[in-house]
């Protein structure tokens, strides 16, 4: 074709020649997107700009000559998905104009979904792979860097705001909308029936692209907060993927390491802790980083777990950030000081940042609080407990025991103790008393707004005026006929709030007993340290008995062993010997044990859904 | 600042005095990065080349922590506290 751009036909030519070869590879290496772009591609803009201006017509001249490059077979072209992708990938490099990061994201996003309809070809397909992986790597690029940059957009969207303001349509971000065109990528990897397919083939075809695609999806999912929308993945991948062992070390690795998030933020701590060693185990030594982000999860893991990061692990590159954080929180664990631990996580603290950024402050905060009462048990145990007569002959003598009035002692001492360095440091809370309202044990509330239930007097009218002023005395109200109506400044709309309450209980955790205020007081902090126990001794994290008349924890069968041992098991080979049953971890397909896949012998063939002969 | 990561495809990019790559200084720690190779045989992931199969026989995990130490602060005070009140029984 005479007069046709040089570089447009060149450019075409080395196209048709990859296709021809089916290199996906060079193909993708063709299709540059990103910037600084070369010259040869500039020259190819201003080609395309002068020889197919924006315009209907010359977007279907540009389509023809696209539909050249896909081989022809006796009914037409059959992948016509790509030719239409060609035709977007050049209007997308004429057209381009990244002053508006939206419309370059918007753009982008519907040039990777044709490409993702070009992928979909069982045939031809394959080819585009490599493309659609650069593509879903440039789109999440940019709508991550959106998401972080908000204001680089914030201009566009304050416009477009402005036309679209339903509020009760749900907000897709950018990273999600990326996250879900990915995904599309990802399924057509999946399903790809080329070879053998499901758990027992091995990776070829598309199915090569199984982990990149989902390792992308999963890091734009983990991105915009929507883990639950990778509990279909995992589902997928486990019902329908090559086992994992046969993809190269990178995939492997950065799939295990989000399959391990995915488990821990799921409570789902054992599985979380295989995958998580399995990637730390498998990562490059070199990859400091990687290691360092693996060891962030794999930790606290273990720590819920009952075992906890040694010197040495502590000491290795990767846990550069991480060592005074764990260090300080395993401390607090041991010493039994449930105080201390909790202010240790508690919003106000620094390190609780650091925690919530990571995302496992309240996964910590909520299952480590348990072992802080064993190791508090513990001691007060073994300082005021009785640890049995072992001059008494065998069966004689009670076992070892420990009045859990000591325990309510040693939980108030505990409580004063903090309260004396609180007030040291001009913190006027006066923990050690009795509180009125709530937990007995929780030196203080755990919300502000109940902060001031405890103050023994009744607040007075001009109080409360104050503190909640908007509510009692507003502006105006609407009276029974729905009429506006203004009010006086300070005049209390439903007469005075000082009235008379005595005739309601408002204290939920009120018993009346026949003992009087102060036997009440000490009951409410026995019920509470018996239920602690009780739970300890459920989860099997101590062992022994509770009487509840005469308040004790009994130590039985401990003449062996010894009380402690006894009463008090090693907390990582309780949870461990009960974990260690299952060790399947959902999301990782694993290959088949060997022999499994031997010819039928010893074959498990599940035949729950076969039907007898002959029966329609 | 520049915008640089954001600007796919821009026409003017050679003009741009630097590609700057990591903007987000703040959030980077977070992202779990592409490896800069894509294989490597499981040696180049051991601590040490003399720890290798097992997954390394350093001491990596402490399973007993318990502290029976009496002489440390927190006890010390405790046991203190629990003899003060049985005296006082």
């Amino acid at each position: 074709m005479a007069g046709q751009a040089p570089i447009l036909d060149e450019f075409l030519g080395g196209l048709a020649v990859q296709i021809q070869n089916r290199d996906g590879a060079k193909l993708q290496d063709f299709l540059q997107i990103e910037p600084p772009l070369s010259d040869a591609y500039q020259r190819m803009i201003q080609e395309l700009r002068e020889r197919y201006p924006a315009g209907p017509q010359s977007d279907s001249g540009l389509l023809q000559r696209c539909e050249a490059l896909v081989p022809r077979t006796k009914g037409g072209s059959s992948w016509t998905a790509f030719p239409t992708f060609m035709k977007l990938y050049f209007t997308f490099l004429r057209d381009v104009n990244t002053d508006n990061l939206l419309d370059t994201y918007n753009q982008l996003k519907g040039l990777l979904n044709q490409c993702v309809l070009a992928l979909g070809d069982s045939q031809m397909g394959v080819i585009v792979l490599p493309t659609v992986l650069y593509l879903s790597k440039v789109l999440a690029k940019l709508a991550m860097g959106l998401d972080r940059r908000p204001e680089l957009i914030a201009h566009i969207l304050r416009m477009e705001g402005a036309m679209d303001n339903d509020e009760s349509i749900e907000k897709v971000t950018l990273v999600e909308q990326s996250a879900n065109v990915v995904r599309e990528a990802f399924i057509k990897c999946l399903t790809d029936r080329t070879g053998t397919p499901g758990p027992q083939g091995k990776p070829e075809g598309k199915r090569v692209g199984i982990y990149l695609m989902a390792n992308l999806c999963l890091k734009l999912l983990f991105q915009c907060g929507k883990l639950r929308n990778a509990e279909q993945m995992f589902a997928s991948i486990s019902a329908q993927s090559p086992p994992l062992a046969h993809f190269p070390a990178s995939q492997r690795v950065t799939y295990l390491y989000y399959l391990g998030r995915y488990l821990f933020s799921n409570n789902l701590f054992y599985p979380a802790l295989i995958a998580l060693q399995a990637a730390y185990d498998q990562c490059h030594r070199q990859a400091i980083s990687q290691r360092h982000l693996i060891l962030a999860y794999l930790i606290p893991c273990n720590i819920i777990m009952g075992r906890f990061p040694s010197r040495k692990l502590l000491q290795r590159p990767e846990a550069s950030g991480l060592t005074d954080k764990f260090e300080q929180l395993c401390r607090l664990i041991v010493r039994g000081d449930y105080i201390a631990f909790r202010e240790y996580l508690s919003p106000s603290s620094p390190a609780a940042e650091w925690f919530a950024r990571k995302g496992i402050l309240l996964t910590l905060r909520n299952r480590c609080e348990i072992m802080v009462w064993r190791s508090f048990c513990r001691k007060v145990f073994i300082h005021g407990g009785f640890h049995g007569d072992l001059q008494a002959p065998a069966q004689r003598g009670p076992p070892p025991y420990l009045y859990l009035e000591k325990l309510t002692i040693a939980t108030r001492w505990l409580q004063s103790q903090h309260g004396q360095t609180q007030r040291s440091n001009g913190v006027n809370n006066a923990t050690s008393k009795f509180h009125f309202y709530g937990s007995q044990i929780i030196p203080e509330s755990t919300d502000p707004d109940f902060g001031g239930l405890d103050g023994s007097e009744t607040p007075t009218a001009q109080q409360l005026l104050e503190k909640y002023g908007d509510y009692l005395a507003p502006d105006g109200f609407f009276d029974g006929g729905g009429h506006w109506q203004d009010n006086m400044p300070g005049q209390l709309i439903d007469g005075n709030p000082g009235a008379d309450y005595d005739a309601f209980e408002l204290n939920p955790y009120a018993e009346a007993t026949e003992d009087g205020p102060d036997a009440d007081k000490q009951s409410l902090l026995m019920d509470e340290v018996e239920s602690i126990l009780a739970s300890l001794l459920t989860q099997g994290l101590m062992r022994g008995y509770l009487t509840h008349r005469n308040p004790r924890f009994a130590i039985p069968g401990s003449r062996v062993r010894g009380a402690l041992p006894t009463g008090f098991p090693n907390i990582w080979e309780t949870i461990f010997a009960r974990e260690r049953e299952d060790d399947s971890v959902p999301g990782w397909v694993r290959p088949p044990p060997p022999g499994a896949l031997g010819a039928g012998g010893g074959r498990v063939v599940n035949l729950s859904g076969a039907r007898p002969v002959g029966v329609q | 600042m520049s915008n640089s990561t954001q600007s796919q495809t821009k026409a003017d990019a050679s003009e741009q005095p630097q590609q700057q790559q990591k903007p987000q200084v703040l959030e980077e720690d977070d992202e779990f990065e592409d490896f800069p190779v894509e294989d490597w045989p499981q040696e180049e992931a051991e601590q040490t080349a003399g720890s290798a199969a097992n997954g390394g026989n350093e001491h990596l995990w402490e399973e007993s922590w318990d502290d029976d130490d009496a002489a440390e602060d927190f006890s010390k005070q405790l046991r203190e506290e629990l003899k003060k009140v049985e005296a006082s029984h």
